[in-house]
């Protein structure tokens, strides 16, 4: 923590947001926040890399004025918490020759560990990802699921809910205990995690 | 050891149960078994509720002395197998004890592919050999998922895209390498496996109406093994090179189909006891098999054929299972230039080591699969959702849902509903100076200096509806060589009641402000206080722990008389700090409904007193290895 921020490390929107002033934000308009979520300093969400409409399907970074219905890129539930240097990215496709962004989509109480870089279709509530992990392009992690420290989930990778999954290419190494997620045990620490922040 | 500091475990007591009397020992140190002692006894039954309390203080007073003789020592090599985080362990409601997956069985209630989320029913499970029968394959040379891809990926103006391929998105092996593609994008694990066995199931198909005719005859009118073989090496010679010229050698699944049906053939014409229905299915584990082995020792083969033939009943001689002779039934004659073959091209330059399959990929393949080349995709592995029952008493812990998608349990009694959840956190150092500046840091949990003292918090929170009287205790110094000082500022306390959700709705908003003027407080003048607990809330408690961590082996810097222990230097993890703590907590439950019809006058409102004892081991840090 840098001791020269006058108004404090965190912005706190509205909702309850809690977002660095030293977070890389990118296409504000394009992510959705869902209120008490936390990003931390140095985290960078790509909120720019959005779908565009089809009929306009080329380079991503031509800007598309007709966009009557913003396309989200990054949805966020409650109580999720984007920790230091974490990258949130879009996962994209190639389809028909096309390639194309589709949004990212993250549930509730949700932790993304330091410097790990996120491009999964979907994580779902409860998802823990380990620091330094990486969850690959179009990855669906399900609910209650964990992904351990340092893991890669390859692109792709579908994760069913309670499970583990650790290592490169990450398999399934076991599943975590039926009390996961219960308030204040593993799993359930979003809120208290929430609450310490910016404090 | 895994989780970062700090951490709690708490200790299943199935590991403290004797060897002896396992029954009566776990009755007596889990005294919750009995919750008889009701606290409003009904009129009549006094004289025996007295009797009772007499008995329960005796018996509580053995379980004091049963309980001091040992502490837990979480360093033990034994307290390995009884630690879990709080999240594992279930609660058995009827024996009213603390569960651990060793004290538990399980049974399967659906099988799902991981990998699509769709359930395979059980008549489905074995004949697909476990496996997802849909398009879900693993790269076979790094595991990762494998996507069923377009080749030709044209702009996408017709609807039919060239043929298909399995690719993987991690270490970008396609099928391509082995030279498969499809021409479907579903249904590939059959076009797959058409492809692999394409040669087999036809050849297997069609000789059957020869050979396996044959070899039914055999049985019947060959005696033994001897006889059968010599007739087939007289026709063998046609036959086998008829069999060369028409039928390449079949494929690893069908040798294995050939080789189970004719096994299955072999042992249905061989067990002859038609009266035991066991027999077809379970050949070898019914009874009938042992005679039938043992009579096969007895009288067949050479000895029966020399010997046996003179025997009082030539008649009982039972037929002799054989074993497969053709490559229809599933016989491979190991080719002595195979291996030449193999070592050729392994010693090839356009083999070379990337030519080779790993270990790793080897056991999960065929095991004539050597080089990359033959590598085939694998079929994802179906995974379970299980149930689970209390071992002793078989009542049902956990129950999920079936569908794989869902989240939700039918049943589950997790230990946290029913004792507290213990939450471990290090309090900013009572420094030296009074005046405390808010900014102290907390103290690296990683390095704790020895010999200073530190403060740390055990928060307990309750989430039963009842509230809770705690008893903590730790033993005075930490097990071990490195002798930690541990003193519970306060050992007695309650926990209130988890009140209903909607209370908790509405605290919740409270809740930082609370914890704010705790912070404030903590800030100013707030200091541990011997027989207080730190801070209350709804349903947790919050007390202090004074630990002063030891000094390591070796460093010791007090230099305590050249003691043997204090040369040998520190052993891995030995400066981890842990604290035992044996946890007694007690609470007035409701009356369950087999008891209440003891006592006549049996109120709704009747309540008895339950206890639960058990150690938990706090993980507070590592202890810096000098001053």
């Amino acid at each position: 923590m840098p001791p020269k921020v006058p108004k404090g490390e965190y912005i706190e929107t509205d909702t309850g947001n809690k977002i660095s002033r030293r977070s890389q934000i990118h296409g504000t308009q394009h992510i959705i926040l869902g209120g008490k979520t936390v990003i931390q300093a140095e985290a960078v969400i790509r909120g720019d890399l959005y779908r565009l409409p089809s009929s306009s399907a080329g380079d991503p970074s031509a800007p598309t004025p007709s966009s009557n219905t913003p396309s989200v890129a990054v949805t966020v539930g409650r109580y999720s918490y984007i920790s230091k240097g974490a990258i949130l990215r879009p996962p994209s496709r190639l389809h028909r020759g096309v390639h194309s962004f589709y949004p990212l989509k993250i549930g509730d109480h949700v932790f993304v560990g330091e410097r790990a870089v996120v491009e999964a279709a979907s994580l779902g509530n409860h998802v823990q990802i380990g620091a330094r992990a990486s969850v690959g392009s179009m990855a669906i992690i399900k609910d209650f699921a964990c992904v351990l420290d340092d893991a890669a989930v390859p692109p792709g990778m579908v994760v069913p809910s309670w499970c583990v999954v650790g290592g490169r290419p990450a398999r399934i190494v076991g599943e975590v205990g039926e009390g996961f997620g219960v308030e204040g045990a593993e799993g359930g620490l979003a809120r208290e995690r929430y609450r310490v922040v910016g404090r | 050891m895994s989780r970062p500091f700090p951490y709690t475990y708490i200790s299943c007591p199935c590991a403290d149960t004797p060897v002896p009397e396992p029954g009566r020992k776990r009755k007596s140190t889990l005294s919750p078994q009995k919750p008889e002692r009701t606290s409003v006894p009904a009129e009549d039954s006094q004289e025996t509720q007295k009797e009772k309390d007499d008995d329960d203080e005796q018996e509580q007073e053995a379980q004091g002395e049963d309980e001091e003789e040992q502490t837990f020592d979480p360093r033990s090599p034994r307290s390995n197998f009884s630690l879990y985080p709080p999240e594992q362990l279930l609660y058995c409601e009827d024996c009213h004890q603390i569960k651990c997956p060793r004290c538990i069985t399980e049974e399967i209630v659906s099988w799902y592919c991981p990998n699509c989320l769709f359930e395979t029913p059980s008549s489905m499970v074995k004949s697909d050999g476990n496996r997802c029968g849909r398009n879900c394959f693993n790269c076979p040379a790094c595991t990762a998922p494998l996507a069923v891809s377009a080749i030709e990926n044209m702009a996408g103006n017709a609807t039919q895209q060239g043929p298909w391929v399995l690719s993987c998105g991690y270490c970008l092996w396609t099928t391509l390498d082995i030279g498969i593609k499809f021409d479907k994008p579903t249904n590939i694990r059959s076009q797959l496996q058409k492809m692999t066995d394409s040669t087999a199931p036809a050849s297997f198909d069609r000789k059957p109406s020869r050979t396996f005719g044959d070899l039914k005859s055999p049985l019947a009118t060959f005696s033994s093994i001897d006889e059968q073989s010599n007739a087939r090496h007289e026709e063998d010679p046609d036959q086998s090179a008829h069999k060369e010229d028409s039928a390449p050698p079949l494929g690893a699944e069908a040798r294995f189909a050939a080789l189970k049906s004719f096994y299955r053939t072999q042992i249905n014409e061989t067990s002859n006891s038609p009266s035991d229905p066991l027999s077809s299915e379970f050949g070898f584990s019914s009874p009938g098999a042992l005679n039938r082995l043992m009579s096969l020792y007895a009288s067949s083969s050479r000895l029966g054929g020399l010997y046996g033939s003179g025997n009082k009943k030539p008649k009982s001689k039972p037929p002799v299972m054989r074993e497969a002779l053709t490559a229809s039934e599933g016989l491979r004659i190991a080719d002595s230039l195979a291996e030449v073959e193999v070592i050729e091209r392994l010693a090839s330059a356009d083999c070379g080591w990337n030519g080779v399959a790993s270990a790793d990929q080897r056991t999960e393949q065929s095991p004539d699969v050597r080089f990359v080349d033959d590598l085939l995709p694998l079929p994802v592995l179906l995974r379970t959702k299980r149930a689970k029952r209390c071992k002793p008493c078989k009542h049902i812990l956990v129950k999920p849902e079936t569908k794989p998608q869902s989240t939700r349990f039918r049943i589950r009694l997790i230990a946290l509903s029913y004792i507290p959840l213990p939450t471990l956190r290090p309090l900013a150092f009572p420094s030296s100076s009074s005046v405390v500046s808010p900014t102290v840091p907390a103290p690296d949990l990683t390095a704790l200096p020895p010999l200073r003292p530190i403060h740390v918090l055990l928060n307990l929170k309750n989430h039963m509806f009842d509230p809770v009287r705690i008893t903590l205790a730790t033993p005075s110094v930490t097990p071990g060589r490195v002798s930690s000082k541990v003193t519970v500022l306060c050992p007695q306390f309650e926990i209130g009641a988890n009140s209903d959700v909607w209370d908790e709705a509405l605290q919740g908003a409270e809740a930082p402000i609370a914890d704010s003027r705790s912070a404030t407080l903590r800030g100013g003048e707030k200091v541990p206080e011997a027989g207080k607990v730190w801070d209350k809330g709804r349903n947790w408690t919050t007390v202090v722990l004074e630990v002063v961590p030891g000094t390591l082996p070796g460093t010791d810097p007090l230099s305590q008389g050249g003691a043997d222990d204090g040369q040998s230097p520190a052993l891995p993890d030995e400066d981890v700090l842990e604290i035992p703590v044996f946890v007694h907590m007690e609470w007035e439950a409701e009356v369950q409904l087999e008891q209440q019809n003891v006592g006549k006058s049996s109120k709704p409102d009747d309540l008895v007193t339950r206890e639960l004892a058990y150690w938990m081991v706090l993980g507070v840090g590592r202890i810096q290895a000098g001053l």
